[in-house]
Parts: structure tokens; C-alpha cells; sequence
């Protein structure tokens, strides 16, 4: 028999574990987190690295460090959690159908559900990367998982495409495990990770990041036994004659991540199609009444900070919802990005109340001048695609504007970054 | 001294291989099958899209060629076979498209031809009609023919179903068994491997890729095998509702060919042929894969280049030109006795078990006493699919064995108990599992389950990680520990 829930979570990283404490302290009784994992944290118990909750605690916490936080938390708080439970099915009426080795097949109908499922890395298939199909070829966080929780190594001589910042951490760890990194290999002209990571990762160690280059080619039978690199042009495109073979047993993938929105489509979940995860209002709540949802999930952000954040908004707007049983629908404004704006998330904001705007932009860029609607005006000395910019926008300051119906975003730059 | 005698030996274990050693089972006859990879089906037949091609097109099917016989004998084997071997098969229909109204003529005279062949159904629709049953197909097309008995299955499963109730059935299956040369000798062969000798009365040579250079390992025969590479792009699951049915296009030009078909399994195909190339080179190249996604987006504008998880590269193994691209060679040997080679090109995954057939009738023809044996069991029990159980079947089945409760693959949601069964039944890889019970198939292509998968595959043929391969011999996936490197010394290189 399905078990009375008020606020389900699924997935039990770093979105999970805060949505469901802010859900418990907004005062939902039963919380529980749904994890198809053997152990909670998601992916951070795979971080070993340093660089965690500078924000959020104001300390620079290993990833485990930073998920202990959050766990002891949850624990004090009542928080519910299955492990090695794998979500299958959720519905618009938020029926979520699971199954489990230990608890079998289950159903349950919770007050509001919050997606907190994370994301995936982009595969050697969807980058499309021409050659043979050894072994040897992987993405940079099964790697990490190979090498930081299994205790093995996928090779010692290694090339990573793209400069995301798993790929880049991941670069210095297989240094530091006595392996050879080649190279890091970017297709654009500029480093698709934080500068913090570019610079601890790579330049320390003395691993070269190739810009505006690509691995065209794989070579080898059984197990991969070089790349070709090459330049590419403006259009991202191969270069004849810059080809350069590197041997190399390993290639490392790190080149971006696709939030993971399978469920959230079963349920019939508006997605955005640049941001690759729900539209979603301030309150975070997506475009079925009683379900919301917070992190990498909604849109891939570059700290764990943000993460907890914008869960803990999902998770307090569940509970509410859990307990009024109806939408606190945000009608109002739509947020629109504009001139040298990606995306910005939430989708919809109220007009009433402070929000959090969470952007990225299209192009990198100096002397920036970002223009929030004529509402707030912000400079930056740059800013970078790689680099989420977040601004707190005051209830107050937009009421009195008036503004309805859209608020356009623009950058403006000077140079490029 | 020979390490193994048997009556008739197969070399190699593909559709056509299989096929041939399933129909054999069915008599008291001992058979062996040699594979050099590590599993069956890992040849010509993995790169098939798993067509079950009618053989209705006119220049491509003469009644006269000896191909186009077996396929009319295969075809309506195809349905009955997969029902006793539990493997899926779909009658998705085929589409023939123009984009020119001069070629309706054409279609015209198929129609008519397969309606007096008997063949199907065929019925034309211009493209204000078609486009009820198939919303995606590009308007640039301005009709085509619909064969609603085309039918798709995975030519993968179908051989690991066929050499499995093989084994089943009494037959023997020597994997990474590589044939290094062979003797003609009185009353049978001697077949030298790098596992050792094996002598055999009746050889069989099903060797797909590689037929020629066994029948020239004997002298048997010269004909010449010409490989025609294809390139072939996968699409994620979320992407079947472009197109129902198989999408082909009349050739514009020859030699030029794109599709578009659906799976058993719910992902889109898309692909290109190409020209004779070296063999066994089976790398994708960047020109072929922009031009595979351009074809394919002649059909249906809306394929994206985000919604590609794979692509990979196959053969068509076709015959000297002077017979024609069109014939096959499903015979005993003209001059060597006891020599039987099977070679079909296209298309061989449809035609196999008129070609097995054949194969025991030419045995019986020449003499091999072949007894029913009134043990044979016709059917076998695939592994139960999680995900495509209903919930009833499902709760039963993890009350049963809870390792069924256990998802490992989330992107096709594979549970352990049928990971667990893959091995069991003979897979011994990461790609032995892969192409049974699909955990890394789906659209993150294994970079959740691939360590998950690798320990249990350890854990049940009871060998280190460090030795699980992705496709036998060295691809082993992670083939150091930590700290090992650091023990040895530092870099290398």
C-alpha cells in the first residue's frame, strides 16, 4: 500500500536534499526522496575536489563535505529517503510509479512532487565525433565515477574534447593519479568550464588547452590508440591541414550536459527548448499544477550553490502547495532574454515579491551592461557563456515599475572577453 | 591429432550462420559453429537495419536470380520463426517515395508487379493523403507506395535467438575461435584455429565479411566479394513519433540510397549508402555522417542533430560485377566437395532462413544422413523486458526475483535480474549485454550504467573489472586500478 506523502522529491543530489529540507521546514509532514542510486548525493560523492558551498556556507567545502551538510540536515529534519529506487513513470495527476529490489513495485499520489533528477553528459554519439568505436572512449564524469568511487582507471595516456569543468577537474585528477593528459581540446574560442578550474586544473599542472580545435577522428580497434586534432574555422568546422595525431589510449568526453527531463515529459511538463528543462514560474512550479522543480534539472548551472538555492524554492513552494492542495499560479510576466541573453530562468515571474534571475549570455564580453527591463541596471567588467550571472530582483523595484506583460533582458558589451 | 571432430562445421556465427545451425538442430547431426568475436551476430549482421525487405522491386528481384528465390522462400518463414524464438518482429510498412511526379510510373509498375507476384498489398498515396498517416514526411515529396507487410526485426536478437535454441538443440558454439587455415582432405577437412584443430566432414562457410578468403584458404571457388559501406545514425527514443513506418526514396541517382526506419525497439534508423570500400574499415567519417543527417531531412525536415545518440558504419558484401550486384552464393562447391558457402549480400538478414533451408537440403542432397531428432524443441523463452511489461507483470515478476526490481539502465530501464540473464546466456562483454537486454543503448549511451554494468558482469563471470571487455580480447574498459600507475612509477610517455 502506497504510503501517505505530502512532498515527493525525486532524486536525492544536491537539488533533492535541499528541496526536500526547505520542504520540510516550510512544514510539510512527510517528505520523501526518491533515489534511484545506492547512496544519497548524486554526483557529489563523486566531487572529490575542493570548490564547493563558497557561496551558500561561505567555505570552500569538498564535494562529499558539502553533501554531508546537506544529509545531516535532512536526517535532524524528518526527511524520508529510498534508496535504489528508480522512478519509471509520473504522471499530470503526479501518480509516481517506482520500482525497487527491496520494496518491489510501488505507486504513490503525493500532494506536489519536485524534480530534482540533475542532468547527463553529452555522449561521443551526440557530439558525433567521427572514427572507429574502441573501448576506451568515455565521458569525463563515468570517468570520475570509474576512477573516485569504483577504484579503477580507464587508461593512462589520455586526450579530453572539451573544457567543460568535469573535463578540466578531471584532467588534473588523472595527473595526479599518474596518468598523461594530453591535451584538453575546445571547440570554441573560449574555456567551457569556470576560470578558477582552467587555471587550478590545467595551467598548474601544465596541460595544455587547445582553443578552437576539435578531436575529428578516433583511432584504433579494440581499445582507442590515438585522436586526430585539428583546428577548426568560425563555423566550427575541420580545418584541412592542421590535423595532428595524438596517441592516446583514453578520450575523455566533457562536452556539456542535457538536463534530465525524461520523467518530466511522461507528466506532460512544458520544456524550454534553450534551456533543455521546464519552464518554469518564481515559485519554480512547472506547467502542471503540483509539480515543480530546482536545479540541474531546470537548467544546468556551474555551482552546487545555485543548485540548493533554486531547490529550496521548489521545495517550500511543494510544501505550500501540498497543503493548500491548489497552484499559487504566478500569472503576470513573462521574462524574455534579449540582446546577447541565452535564457533566464524562471520563465514567468509574478511582479509581486524579490525573485532570483538565473542567465547566461550568447557571447563572452567586456565593460558589460546587463538591463533588466529598465527595472535594474548591473555592470560587470566581463562575462562568459561558461559563467551563470544571478541577479536578486526586488519585488518592490517592480511593482513600481508597472511593467507587464514581458520583461526583456539585454547585455550589452564592449570588446570581447 | 585433431581437438574436435564433428560432422558439419559452420564458420561463423552470423544471421546466416545461425540460421543454417538452427535449421541442422532439428536432426540427430552433430554441429559445431566457430566464431572469431567474442559473440554471435557481431559482423555483417550487427550493422543491418533489420528490414524484412519484401523483394518486390523489379530490377533488384528477378525471379530468375538465385537471391530473390530464397527471399520468397524466406518470407514467409520470417513471422513464425520469431513467434517460436520469442524475438520481436513488427509490421511497421514500408514506404516508396518520389519527389518527382515523372517517377509514379514507376511505382505504377511495382504496384502492378507485386500485386500479380503476390506479394502484398501496395497502394499509392500522393502526399495530401500520406501525410494523415506519416504528419513528418517532407513536402517536398509528392507521394509513394505503401506496403503495409514490410516488417522490421533486430537482426542482433534473431541470431542469438537462433544460435541459442541451436545450442539448445545439441549444437556446438566455439566463440573467439579464429580459422587459420584449412586442408581438403579424403572424406573431409581439416580446419586449423588459433583454438586448436578441429576436423570436420561437411564445412560450411558463413563467414560474412571474410567468405571469400575462406573459400580461397581452400582454393574453392574465385569469386571476388566487393564491400559496400554504409553509415547509419541513431535517434533518441523521444524522436518515434517522426515516422511510423519504413521511409525509402526512389534513387535519384544510382547507387544513391537513404531511409529512414523505425526499430523494434522504438528508435529511428537513418542512413546512406555508399561505395565499395576497404573492408572491415568500419570507421564513420564526418562527411558521411553530415550527408546522412542531409538525406534523411529530405524525408523528414524535422530530425535534429541533437536528437543523433550514435551512428555507426556497415557492409553490403556483393559478388563479382560480372554476375551482377544482384546474385548470390548459397551452393556446395564446384570443386571442392563437402564445401558449402553462403554468401547473400542483400538482403541477407530476410532471405537466411530460406538460405538455411537450402543448405540442408543441398547436405541431404549429397548424401549426409541426417535424422530428425524427435527431441527438438522449437522454442525459446527470450529474457523477460522490464520495460515493456504491463504493471501487473512487472510486480510479479520482482516479487519473483527481486533483482528485477533493480534498474540499472535508466534511459531504457534495464533492471539487473535481466542483466544478470544476459550473461547467463552467453554474454560475456559490455556489448554482449549491450545488444541483449540494451543498458547503453538509450540516449546517455552508458555513461550512468557502464560502471554498474562492468561490476556486474565481474561479479557473475567471477573475473576481475579490470578484465571485462567492451567487445573482447584487449578492449578491456577499465584496465587499471588506481594507484597502479603510481606504483609503476609515474607517467608513461
Amino acid at each position: 500500500m502506497a504510503k501517505r506523502v505530502d512532498v515527493a522529491v525525486i532524486g536525492a543530489g544536491p537539488a533533492g536534499l535541499a528541496a526536500a529540507i526547505a520542504a520540510r521546514e516550510q512544514g510539510a509532514e512527510n517528505v520523501l526522496i526518491i533515489e534511484r542510486a545506492e547512496q544519497l548525493g548524486g554526483l557529489l560523492p563523486q566531487c572529490i575536489h575542493n570548490g564547493f558551498g563558497l557561496v551558500y556556507f561561505e567555505q570552500d567545502m569538498t564535494g562529499p563535505e558539502y553533501e554531508k551538510a546537506f544529509m545531516d540536515r535532512a536526517v535532524d529534519m524528518g526527511v524520508e529517503t529510498q534508496l535504489e529506487t528508480m522512478v519509471i513513470d509520473l504522471d499530470e495527476k503526479r501518480e509516481i510509479t517506482a520500482v525497487s529490489r527491496k520494496h518491489g513495485y510501488m505507486k504513490f499520489r503525493p500532494g506536489a512532487v519536485v524534480l530534482a533528477m540533475g542532468c547527463r553528459e553529452r555522449s561521443r554519439g551526440a557530439v558525433g565525433i567521427p572514427g572507429t568505436r574502441p573501448a576506451g572512449v568515455l565521458t569525463a564524469g563515468t570517468c570520475q565515477r570509474f576512477v573516485n568511487i569504483e577504484g579503477y582507471m580507464p587508461g593512462s595516456r589520455y586526450v579530453v574534447l572539451g573544457s567543460g569543468d568535469i573535463g578540466m577537474i578531471m584532467a588534473r585528477r588523472l595527473t595526479l593519479e599518474g596518468a598523461k593528459v594530453e591535451a584538453v581540446v575546445e571547440i570554441m574560442p573560449w574555456p567551457g568550464g569556470l576560470i578558477r578550474n582552467e587555471v587550478q586544473c590545467l595551467h598548474d599542472f601544465g596541460i595544455p588547452l587547445l582553443l578552437e580545435h576539435t578531436v575529428s577522428f578516433i583511432h584504433g580497434e579494440e581499445r582507442v590508440e590515438g585522436v586526430t586534432v585539428c583546428r577548426v574555422d568560425a563555423q566550427r568546422q575541420p580545418m584541412q591541414g592542421t590535423e595532428r595525431l595524438i596517441p592516446c589510449d583514453c578520450l575523455l568526453i566533457s562536452a556539456g550536459l542535457i538536463p534530465e527531463n525524461e520523467l518530466s515529459r511522461r507528466a506532460g511538463v512544458a520544456l524550454d527548448p534553450v534551456t533543455g528543462g521546464p519552464v518554469v514560474d518564481q515559485d519554480r512550479q512547472t506547467s502542471v499544477p503540483g509539480i515543480f522543480a530546482g536545479g540541474n534539472v531546470v537548467q544546468v548551472h556551474d555551482l552546487v550553490d545555485w543548485v540548493s538555492r533554486e531547490a529550496e524554492v521548489a521545495g517550500r513552494s511543494a510544501a505550500v502547495f501540498a497543503d493548500k492542495g491548489r497552484a499559487k499560479r504566478t500569472a503576470g510576466i513573462k521574462v524574455v532574454p534579449g540582446k546577447n541573453v541565452r535564457y533566464v530562468v524562471p520563465q514567468l515571474i509574478s511582479g509581486a515579491g524579490d525573485v532570483t534571475l538565473h542567465m547566461r549570455v550568447k557571447e563572452p564580453g567586456l565593460s558589460a551592461r546587463l538591463d533588466v527591463g529598465g527595472v535594474l541596471k548591473k555592470k560587470f567588467r566581463s562575462v562568459r557563456p561558461s559563467e551563470m550571472i544571478v541577479l536578486d530582483l526586488e519585488g518592490e523595484a517592480l511593482r513600481k515599475s508597472g511593467i507587464k506583460g514581458e520583461l526583456v533582458v539585454d547585455c550589452d558589451t564592449k570588446g570581447s572577453g | 591429432m585433431p581437438d574436435l571432430e564433428t560432422e558439419v562445421l559452420i564458420i561463423g556465427a552470423g544471421i546466416l550462420g545461425a540460421a543454417t545451425a538452427r535449421e541442422l538442430s532439428r536432426y540427430k547431426t552433430d554441429v559445431t559453429v566457430v566464431e572469431k568475436r567474442a559473440d554471435v551476430g557481431w559482423g555483417i549482421t550487427k550493422a543491418n537495419v533489420g528490414v524484412v525487405c519484401q523483394g518486390r522491386d523489379t530490377l533488384e528481384f528477378r525471379p530468375e536470380y538465385h537471391r530473390t528465390r530464397l527471399l520468397w522462400r524466406a518470407l514467409p518463414l520470417m513471422e513464425p520463426l520469431c513467434e517460436e524464438l520469442e524475438v520481436p518482429f513488427i509490421r511497421v510498412g514500408g514506404w516508396l517515395l518520389i519527389r518527382d511526379q515523372v517517377k509514379k510510373e514507376k511505382l505504377d509498375k511495382l504496384a502492378r508487379r507485386t500485386e500479380s507476384l503476390g506479394l502484398g498489398s501496395d497502394k499509392y498515396y500522393a502526399y495530401s493523403e500520406l501525410r494523415e498517416l506519416e504528419p513528418f514526411i517532407s513536402p517536398e515529396i509528392k507521394g509513394g507506395l505503401h506496403d503495409p507487410e514490410i516488417a522490421v526485426v533486430h537482426p542482433v536478437y534473431l541470431t542469438q535467438a537462433m544460435m541459442e535454441n541451436a545450442t539448445a538443440n545439441g549444437a556446438r558454439l566455439m566463440l573467439e575461435t579464429e580459422v587459420t587455415g584449412i586442408e581438403a582432405e579424403h572424406g573431409g577437412f581439416t580446419v586449423r584455429t588459433d583454438q586448436g584443430e578441429i576436423k570436420a566432414r561437411y564445412l560450411i562457410n558463413a563467414a560474412g565479411e571474410w567468405v571469400d578468403r575462406i573459400a580461397a584458404m581452400l582454393g574453392a571457388d574465385d569469386f571476388v566479394l566487393f564491400p559496400i559501406k554504409g553509415q547509419v545514425g541513431v535517434l533518441d527514443r523521444n524522436c518515434s513519433e517522426l515516422a511510423s513506418s519504413l521511409l525509402a526514396v526512389i534513387p535519384e541517382e544510382p547507387g544513391d540510397m537513404n531511409i529512414v526506419v523505425p526499430t523494434v525497439e522504438g528508435n529511428l534508423l537513418f542512413g546512406i549508402q555508399l561505395q565499395i570500400n576497404r573492408r572491415h574499415d568500419r570507421s564513420t567519417t564526418e562527411h558521411m555522417t553530415r550527408l546522412a543527417l542531409k538525406n534523411a531531412r529530405k524525408l523528414i525536415p524535422d530530425i535534429s542533430d541533437k536528437d543523433v545518440i550514435n551512428s555507426f558504419c556497415g557492409y553490403l558484401m556483393f559478388r563479382n560485377f560480372e554476375i551482377g550486384w544482384h546474385e548470390c552464393e548459397v551452393a556446395m562447391s564446384e570443386r571442392v566437395p563437402r564445401f558449402i558457402n553462403m554468401t547473400i549480400g542483400y538482403p541477407g538478414v530476410s532471405a537466411s532462413p530460406g538460405a538455411a533451408l537450402e543448405v540442408v537440403e543441398i547436405l541431404q542432397k549429397d548424401g549426409l544422413q541426417m535424422e530428425p531428432d524427435p527431441k527438438f524443441n522449437p522454442h525459446r523463452k527470450d529474457i523477460p523486458d522490464f520495460s515493456k511489461l504491463s504493471d501487473k507483470e512487472r510486480a510479479a515478476l520482482v516479487k519473483k526475483d527481486p533483482r528485477y526490481g533493480h534498474v540499472v539502465c535508466r534511459c531504457e530501464t534495464v533492471t539487473e535480474g535481466e542483466i544478470v540473464e544476459a550473461v547467463k546466456r552467453g554474454a560475456t562483454t559490455l556489448d554482449g549485454v549491450k545488444f541483449r537486454v540494451r543498458p547503453g543503448t538509450g540516449r546517455c549511451q552508458g555513461g550512468f550504467c557502464g560502471p554498474r554494468v562492468t561490476r556486474i558482469i565481474a561479479r557473475e563471470l567471477g573475473i576481475p573489472e579490470t578484465e571485462v571487455t567492451k567487445a573482447g580480447r584487449d578492449s578491456t574498459q577499465v584496465p587499471l586500478r588506481t594507484k597502479q600507475l603510481l606504483e609503476k612509477g609515474g607517467r608513461d610517455g
